[in-house]
């Protein structure tokens, strides 16, 4: 079969000693990268570039995409530890993952992170190597108004994020949606509620509202919580998982993968979509879906396998047709044309040492992730018991200067200090960081492709319906928004009978 | 005061003077000594994402910088605001030689008459240094559009105005430029449909759900060679080494059209004029030739002609470009 | 007549939610809307300005008749000194570098935890320094300034 041929190919590529050397390089780097908060793939890879000239073109693309996929490990990390999404798609796992951590289990919270993320790296490969290039034409069939009914299905399910009053979370869903909408209108240009200021042209930053919102606000709560002698961090109960973790997980990294792998390939979906979409499938197919938000492993095995598959496929358009995902991908293009590859489809065919071999390394890097990050369970657990009231300045420190590197820009730290405070209010007043999240990321897009299915259309609405996937999109949104509303309004009837 | 100086007998007046010396001579050393130049890390700004073509440029320059200068050229990236951030941040620095600019077409000739407010002026603020790289667009059709040349296109678009759509990489863009000088010119009416960056709108352009684009090369030429994009023809005055057989949209039907994204050094104006010789020295023809011709001639980049030409050129340059894209849109 | 406010976290979300909405309805007022077919810039943002602004209405009236928690205390000097050390460092980091915006950060900080002892702050800030310098600025190569000059 020729699959089996091409990746005996590739495997022979990757598994030489040097191309195993410069992965481990790739995913070591990756993964400290990734743990530090704010810090990203893009500046590491931007500034490594330079010392991939003098490689090999396999090896340096080999480096460069072990340091995006273990960028999205160490992300995990700090969303368990601390409450500080590493990166985007780390943000889900923040909700249950922190929770567990505060109950004295981060130890197997990090660990199903690890056996998940492995698992759906290895499942998303394998998918790669056999459905890449037809799986690159589904990203074709999506044009303006699937994206469009796409988000719609997106905020309905972030609704089912929520755990508390459902009024409430839509309010929280509608500011992310403003909050999205800051910087220039892409359809126009027009600035919008930029204050003036040229750093807000391109919108606030993703990273920037999550440190504030989900880091500076929960250090401020834990000084208050420990100035009241209230319990911050239970006492570590043991580094694994236990049977009961197990079998709880399974079913829930399965589901994760496939939503991540194929939320993964479309361009701008990604990673964080495909976590986000998976916490929330997880919660709706609990059978006790109160225990979410509360430390539940699933809330971490799901979306833990989802972003994990998401950045693997991401690579997909990237291979397939040189069209980057992300800025990622960009710089990833970038690296290939100094090296003198013409990024394109036919880098499959006329380079096929370079698209296999990326292939297998990606599973090689997965395999390095796992068997680096298992032990170093051990001292992350470690780090938590070092004294709140050292530890939580350190963690300022990382933030902080995390959020600064971003941009070079201070005032970006300044935004995240005002959402940190946002966020204090937030937890002060019952409401849920989550849904603003998700509003924030997908409400954009969501505007920005209403508009371009209109403007395509020449101003016919009923686009959206009569173009079948995006037909199907807003139908299952329906059909979503019934499963939701429907349990909650007869909750509240059941309330006011018996009242 | 004379009893203080009275007591400096002797050495201790001595030391003074050599004091005073070295003082003035370090005041007249920090003022830059050209010849010395450069003694530290020089650091260039780009004000792109990484990966693009301003960044990929800058690194191939700072490459062969390094090794001409024998000092470490760095690279900086400081997005947003269509580079004005970046563009800015280069303005205001201090004009010694080590702070650079990658500067493109839009941080000089287009955001100056496309934003109301700019934070810095594109003559006044700067001394160009060299021009680096010019590269045309490209026009591509999807498949679908039953043009096989511009002449074809006009034809179609005037059959049918507002039937096509052509994609661009964002408002302001020499793609959307591009677009609407041909609309412009030859008298049709398109469908703008703006996105966020290139790969986007090229996406859709493939997908089909947009019928035109004018491309920057690289990424389009790939898909061209693949089949899934007609190339039409290539904006510039004059046509692409890399693409000989394909007309200029002047030849094909359009004469006096051109459009072509170019990318410059500077620096802060008030720099030495021997540093900017120094540095222009590094930038003749030959060793940039040289460089930048070994993997990027397959991405559209001809340099060849009229390198050092445009070198002394720089700052006429920026003045003729500057009235020669023609935003037909209001300022923001 | 008296109102009492039976839910005064909901209330104060409420609040929030109508402040931001309002001001962003405000704002979008004047960016071109266009129509439901031709939306300009003003017309989403707009919208959903109005549709905040009603909802934390609604979650303000619900406040008055559901009952709910009380607001919890706060401890005005962790809001305070973390906030501030944020806004120090913010201020600091492009004009005095990263020496004295980090020295500045963590030891305001760590001001803000009672429980927080001096020599363990110097030590702290010590070891900081030497991550920040040593790994962000040389290792990671992040182009910040070190001391002032």
């Amino acid at each position: 079969m020729e699959l089996l041929a091409n990746l005996q190919l590739g495997f022979e590529i990757a598994l030489t000693l040097q191309n195993i050397l410069y992965c481990l390089v790739g995913v070591f780097l990756g993964t400290l990268i990734g743990v530090l908060p704010g810090i990203g793939p893009v500046a590491t890879i931007a500034m490594l570039l330079p010392a991939t000239f003098t490689l090999p073109p396999v090896s340096a693309l080999i480096m460069l995409a072990g340091i995006y996929y273990g960028a999205q490990y160490g992300g995990s990390t700090t969303a368990i530890l601390v409450n500080l999404p590493g990166e985007a798609s780390s943000v889900v796992t923040c909700l249950d993952g922190y929770a567990m951590a505060r109950q004295g289990r981060a130890g197997p919270a990090l660990a199903i992170a690890a056996l998940g993320s492995f698992f759906a790296g290895t499942v998303s490969t394998l998918i790669l190597a056999m459905f890449a290039p037809p799986l690159a034409e589904i990203a074709f069939k999506f044009g303006p108004a699937e994206y469009f009914s796409l988000m719609v299905l997106g905020l309905i399910a972030a609704i089912v994020l929520a755990h508390g009053s459902l009024i409430n979370a839509i309010a929280m869903i509608l500011l992310g949606l403003l909050l999205g909408l800051v910087g220039a209108d892409t359809n126009t240009g027009q600035f919008r509620f930029t204050f003036g200021l040229p750093q807000l042209t391109d919108g606030i930053g993703f990273v920037v509202v999550a440190m504030g919102l989900f880091g500076f606000s929960e250090i401020i709560a834990n000084l208050e919580r420990r100035a009241k002698r209230e319990v911050v961090m239970a006492k570590i109960t043991s580094l694994f998982p236990t049977r009961d973790d197990l079998k709880a997980s399974w079913k829930a990294v399965l589901r994760g993968t496939g939503i991540g792998a194929l939320l993964g390939i479309l361009p701008g979906g990604g990673a964080t979509l495909g976590s986000f979409a998976a916490y929330a499938l997880e919660k709706k197919v609990a059978k006790d879906p109160t225990r979410f938000g509360k430390g539940a492993i699933e809330g971490v095995a799901g979306p833990e396998s989802a972003n994990n598959a998401g950045a693997q496929t991401s690579f997909i358009p990237l291979l397939t047709l040189g069209i980057p995902t992300n800025a990622v991908m960009a710089l990833m293009i970038g690296a290939m044309t100094i090296h003198g590859i013409t990024p394109g489809p036919q880098v499959m065919t006329e380079r096929p040492e370079l698209f296999w071999g990326m292939i297998a390394s990606m599973w090689i890097g997965n395999l390095l992730l796992v068997v680096l990050n298992l032990p170093l369970i051990g001292i992350w657990v470690k780090l938590l018991s070092v004294p709140y009231r050292i530890l939580y300045p350190a963690i300022l420190l990382f933030s902080c200067i995390g959020v600064y590197s971003l941009n070079n820009s201070a005032v970006d730290v300044a935004l995240a200090l005002a959402f940190g405070f946002l966020g204090y209010l937030f937890i002060k007043f019952d409401c849920e960081p989550a849904p603003l999240l998700l509003g924030f990321v997908l409400g954009p897009m969501m505007e920005e492709n209403l508009r371009r299915a209109l403007l395509l259309s020449r101003g016919d609405p009923t686009v959206f319906v009569t173009r079948p996937l995006s037909l199907a999109l807003l139908v299952a949104a329906a059909a979503l928004l019934v499963i939701v509303v429907v349990p909650a309004v007869r909750r509240k009837r059941a309330e006011a009978f018996q009242e | 005061m004379a009893e203080f100086f009275r007591d400096l007998a002797g050495p201790s007046r001595r030391t003074w003077l050599h004091a005073l010396i070295f003082v003035f001579g370090a005041c007249a050393a920090s003022a830059t000594l050209p010849q010395d130049y450069p003694s530290r890390p020089i650091r260039i700004i780009v004000p792109f994402p990484g990966g693009g073509t301003a960044d990929l440029l800058a690194r191939q320059i700072a490459q062969t910088m390094s090794e001409a200068l024998r000092q470490q050229v760095l690279i900086e990236n400081r997005t947003g605001a269509g580079g004005n951030i970046g563009a800015d941040l280069a303005a205001k620095s201090k004009p010694d030689g080590y702070t650079l600019l990658m500067g493109t077409v839009s941080t000089h000739a287009i955001n100056p008459n496309l934003y109301a407010k700019m934070p810095y002026d594109p003559v006044k603020d700067f001394a160009p240094v060299t021009m680096v790289a010019r590269m045309p667009n490209l026009l591509v059709v999807h498949p679908s559009v039953p043009a096989k040349n511009v002449a074809e296109l006009i034809a179609l678009a005037k059959a049918r105005p507002g039937a096509l759509a052509f994609a661009s990489a964002g408002n302001g863009t020499t793609q959307h430029l591009a677009g609407e000088l041909f609309k412009k010119m030859a008298g049709v009416d398109m469908i703008h449909v703006p996105y966020k960056g290139n790969a986007p709108a090229v996406t859709d352009l493939v997908g089909g759900q947009v019928q035109v684009m004018f491309d920057n090369i690289p990424v389009s030429l790939q898909q061209v060679r693949a089949g899934k994009l007609r190339a039409l023809a290539v904006t510039g005055p004059v046509r692409s080494p890399v693409l000989q057989d394909l007309p200029t949209v002047a030849e094909a039907g359009l004469p006096g059209y051109s459009i072509t994204s170019w990318f410059g050094l500077y620096a802060p104006s008030g720099t030495s004029p021997q540093i900017i010789a120094r540095l222009k020295k590094v930038h003749s023809g030959d060793i940039i030739i040289a460089h930048l011709n070994k993997p990027a001639s397959d991405t559209g980049r001809g340099m060849a002609q009229g390198l050092q030409a445009l070198v002394d050129q720089g700052f006429s340059f920026v003045r003729l470009d500057a009235s020669d894209v023609r935003p037909p849109q209001k300022r923001i | 007549m008296s109102i009492s406010i039976r839910s005064p976290r909901d209330f104060c979300a409420g609040l929030i939610f109508l402040f931001f909405g309002a001001l962003a309805a405000y704002i979008a007022r004047d960016y071109p809307m266009g129509s439901a077919v031709r939306m300009g810039p003003g017309y989403f943002p707009y919208l959903l300005g109005i549709l905040l602004a009603l909802l934390g209405v609604v979650i303000c009236i619900k406040s008055l008749v559901a009952h709910g928690e009380r607001i919890e205390s706060a401890s005005l000097r962790a809001l305070l000194l973390v906030l501030g050390a944020i806004g120090v460092f913010a201020g600091t980091i492009e004009s005095a570098g990263i020496v004295i915006a980090t020295a500045l950060l963590v030891g305001i900080g760590a001001a803000a935890s009672p429980e927080s002892r001096l020599r363990e702050v110097v030590v702290l800030i010590v070891f900081m320094l030497a991550l920040a310098v040593g790994l962000f600025t040389y290792g990671l190569g992040l182009p910040f300034k070190i001391f002032p000059i």
